[in-house]
C-alpha cells in the first residue's frame, strides 16, 4: 500500500462524499446510491469471485437474507440498526451452510450450486407468506430519519470505502496470498500447507456478511420488498458481472465496473424502455470477447501498474491433467 | 379411491411434460458432454424455437405439430454460428467466462426478442387442444400433450442413435472421452462441437416448438427451463444424454406430485434441492452410468 493509493483514493472519495451538496435531485442521487452500492457488492464478491477464483452466482441469497431480516426483525421489535446486524449474522450463518455444501464442487458444478441455493431460498420466501409475506411483499423500516436519499448516498458510498480498505488489507495479508494460491491451483495449495477448505469458508462468510449490508440499504431505500426483487438471479448476476467487467481479482475492477454498468444502464434505459437489459448483455460479451481481464485488468497489464496487485487471473487456461480428463463423463453408450 | 386416480393422473401428466424436459436436457447435455460448456442461453435457444413456431403459425397457419422442424432448422444455425463466432474463440478460457458468455448471449437474445415482439403474453388456439382422451371414467389425457410426447420420444431415439451409432456420435463421443487425444485421431474438433451446439439448441429449439401450444409465450419464458435443464442435467450424470432424458422423466413426475400433493408453487424449489443432494452425495449424477 503506497501512498500514492492514499492520494488516490482521498482524490476520488473525498469529492464522491461532497457530491450531495451539490446535487440535489433525488433521482440522481438514488442512481449514484445504486453506483457505489454495487460497487460495493462487486467488492465483497470479488474476494470470493475474484482473488479465490470461486465463482459464486448466488450472492443474491445473502443480499437477499439481510433485506429481510432488516424487513423482519424490525417487524418483530428490533430496531433496525441491530436487525441489520442480526442479518449480517444471518448471512455469515447461510454462507456456512452454503458454503460447506458448495465448496465441495469445482468449476461450473459450484457456479450451479450457489445459483441452486439462492434459487430455494428465493422460492422458500416466495411460498412463505405468512413470515415473509410472500409475494405481497414486506415493509421494510428506515435505516435514516425523513428517508433522506442523501444518507443513503453517503453510507453507500462509506460502505464501499470500508470494502474497498478490506480487500486492500485483505490483498496483502498473508490470507490474501492464500486466497491467490487457491485461485491459481487448489491442489497445489493444498499440498504446501493452505488449508483451502477454511479459507475458502472465511472468505465467504466476510463476502456474506458485507452483501448483507448491502441487501439491508437497498431495500430501505424501497421501504418495500418482494422476494423477486432482492432475491432474484438478476441481482446475483449483476453483482458478478460488475466486477468482472470491472476486472475480477483487482482492488478497484469492481469499483470501475459499477461506475460503467450503472451509467451505461441508466443511458439505455432511456432509449430501450423495456429491454433495459441488452446492454448488460452486450457488455458481458464484449468484456469475455476483448476484454477478458476486465476494464482494470487490461488496463494495468498494458501500463504495468499495480505492480504488486495480482493481475489477469482469469486469462491463462488450467493445463489439462490426463487422469481428471480420462475420469470425466462420457456420452455414454 | 380418488387419491389413488390423482395420482395415476399426476404421474401420467408428469410423463407427458417429463418427456419434453427430457429433449430439453438431451440437448443440454450433449453440449455440456462434448464442449464442457453450461450452456445458460439454452433457456434462450428454447423461447427462440418458441417465438419461431409462433411467427409460422401467425403467418401461414402452420400447426406447431408440423412446423417444428422449422424450429430446429433455425434453431441449428443459431447455434451452429453461435459456437463459430462467439464460443470457438475463447476455446482456451477457463469455464467462468464460458458461463458469462452464455448468460450475455442469453440477455441479448431475450431482450432483443422483447424489444421486437414485446413482452406482452401470447397463446395460440389450435383445434386439437380441446381433445381430450379418456380412460376409464377418471383419467383422461390431454391431446397435444399426448402428441408432443410422441414426437419427443421419437426425436430423443433419433439423438440417442445419432449419437451412438453414427460416424458424428462417434466423433463426438471421444471428444467427450479425451479432448486433446480427438485430434490426434483425426476428428476436426471445431466442426464436430460446432455441431453438437447445434444439435443441442435445435433439441431445445424443438422442445420449444412443441410446449407452444401448451404454454403461455413471452420473452422470458426460456429462464425457467434454463433452470430445470441444469437440474435434469446433473440428475442424469452430465454430459449422459440417455441418464439426461430419464432424468427429464423423473422430473417431470416429481414435479407433478408435488404439485398435486404440496402445491404447484413448491414443484421448482423440490427440483433445486433435488439438484443440491444429487450434487452434494453423488454429483456423477443417478441415472449416468460413467461419473462425472
Amino acid at each position: 500500500m503506497k501512498r500514492w493509493h492514499f492520494i488516490l483514493a482521498g482524490i476520488f472519495f473525498l469529492p464522491a462524499l461532497l457530491v450531495p451538496l451539490v446535487v440535489q435531485s433525488d433521482y440522481t442521487l438514488q442512481v449514484l446510491f445504486r453506483v457505489f452500492l454495487f460497487a460495493a457488492m462487486g467488492l465483497a464478491w470479488n474476494l470470493v469471485g475474484g482473488y479465490t477464483g470461486q465463482l459464486s452466482l448466488g450472492h443474491a441469497a445473502y443480499f437477499g437474507v439481510g433485506a429481510y431480516s432488516l424487513a423482519l426483525f424490525s417487524k418483530a421489535g428490533v430496531s433496525p440498526w441491530v436487525s441489520v446486524l442480526l442479518g449480517m449474522v444471518l448471512a455469515m450463518f447461510s454462507a456456512a451452510v452454503i458454503g460447506s455444501i458448495s465448496f465441495r464442487l469445482r468449476g461450473p458444478y459450484f457456479a450451479l450450486c450457489t445459483i441452486a441455493f439462492a434459487e430455494v431460498l428465493r422460492l422458500t420466501a416466495k411460498n412463505l407468506p405468512n413470515l415473509t409475506g410472500g409475494d405481497v411483499g414486506v415493509q421494510v423500516p428506515l435505516l435514516f430519519p425523513h428517508s433522506s436519499t442523501k444518507a443513503f448516498y453517503i453510507s453507500g458510498v462509506l460502505l464501499t470505502l470500508i470494502v474497498l480498505a478490506l480487500t486492500a488489507w485483505i490483498e496483502r495479508s498473508r490470507f490474501g496470498y492464500y486466497l491467490l494460491a487457491i485461485r491459481e491451483d487448489q491442489d497445489a495449495a493444498l499440498a504446501v500447507g493452505v488449508n483451502t477448505a477454511r479459507c475458502k469458508l472465511w472468505i465467504l462468510l466476510i463476502s456474506a456478511a458485507l452483501t448483507a449490508i448491502g441487501g439491508a440499504l437497498y431495500a430501505s431505500l424501497f421501504l418495500y420488498i418482494v422476494p423477486d426483487q432482492v432475491l432474484a438471479m438478476e441481482i446475483s448476476t449483476e453483482i458478478a458481472i460488475v466486477a468482472m467487467l470491472g476486472g475480477a481479482g483487482t482492488l478497484i475492477g469492481p469499483l470501475v465496473g459499477s461506475i460503467t454498468l450503472e451509467t451505461a444502464s441508466e443511458i439505455f434505459k432511456n432509449f430501450f424502455k423495456e429491454a433495459n437489459l441488452l446492454i448488460y448483455g452486450v457488455l458481458i460479451v464484449v468484456v469475455v470477447l476483448f476484454l477478458p481481464e476486465g476494464i482494470v485488468g487490461t488496463i494495468a497489464n498494458k501500463l504495468r501498474l499495480f505492480k504488486s496487485a495480482p493481475i489477469a487471473p482469469f486469462a491463462t487456461p488450467e493445463p489439462p491433467d490426463p487422469e481428471e480428463e480420462a475420469q470425466r463423463a462420457v456420452i455414454s453408450e | 379411491m380418488n387419491w389413488f386416480y390423482s395420482t395415476i393422473q399426476a404421474v401420467l401428466n408428469g410423463l407427458l411434460t417429463g418427456a419434453l424436459y427430457g429433449l430439453i436436457a438431451m440437448g443440454m447435455a450433449l453440449i455440456f458432454g462434448v464442449m464442457r460448456i453450461v450452456n445458460f442461453a439454452h433457456g434462450a435457444f428454447l423461447m427462440l424455437g418458441m417465438y419461431a413456431t409462433y411467427v409460422l403459425f401467425q403467418t401461414t397457419g402452420i400447426s406447431p405439430y408440423y412446423g417444428f422442424p422449422l424450429a430446429g432448422a433455425v434453431l441449428f444455425v443459431i447455434g451452429y454460428t453461435t459456437y463459430m463466432g462467439l464460443l470457438r474463440p475463447i476455446r482456451g478460457q477457463v469455464d467462468f467466462m464460458v458461463i458469462l458468455l452464455t448468460m450475455g448471449l442469453a440477455l441479448i437474445i431475450t431482450d432483443g426478442v422483447q424489444l421486437i415482439f414485446g413482452a406482452d403474453y401470447h397463446q395460440i388456439s389450435i383445434p386439437l387442444l380441446s381433445k381430450n382422451i379418456r380412460i376409464g371414467s377418471e383419467i383422461s389425457i390431454n391431446a397435444p400433450w399426448l402428441v408432443s410426447f410422441a414426437i419427443a420420444a421419437v426425436l430423443a431415439a433419433v439423438l440417442y442413435f445419432v449419437v451412438t451409432h453414427t460416424m458424428f456420435g462417434r466423433a463426438a463421443r471421444a471428444i467427450a472421452q479425451n479432448r486433446y487425444a480427438a485430434p490426434l485421431m483425426g476428428i476436426n474438433v471445431n466442426r464436430v462441437q460446432a455441431i453438437s451446439f447445434g444439435i443441442g439448441s435445435a433439441a431445445a429449439g424443438i422442445a420449444g416448438a412443441l410446449l407452444l401450444p401448451v404454454f403461455y409465450l413471452f420473452p422470458d419464458v426460456g429462464n425457467q427451463f434454463k433452470l430445470k435443464s441444469f437440474v435434469m442435467v446433473v440428475l442424469g450424470g452430465m454430459g449422459s444424454i440417455q441418464g439426461a432424458a430419464i432424468a427429464g422423466l423423473v422430473l417431470g413426475v416429481v414435479e407433478s406430485l408435488t404439485s398435486l400433493y404440496w402445491g404447484n408453487e413448491w414443484a421448482l424449489a423440490v427440483d433445486f434441492v433435488i439438484f443440491i443432494l444429487v450434487l452434494s452425495l453423488k454429483p456423477s449424477g443417478i441415472f449416468g452410468s460413467q461419473r462425472a
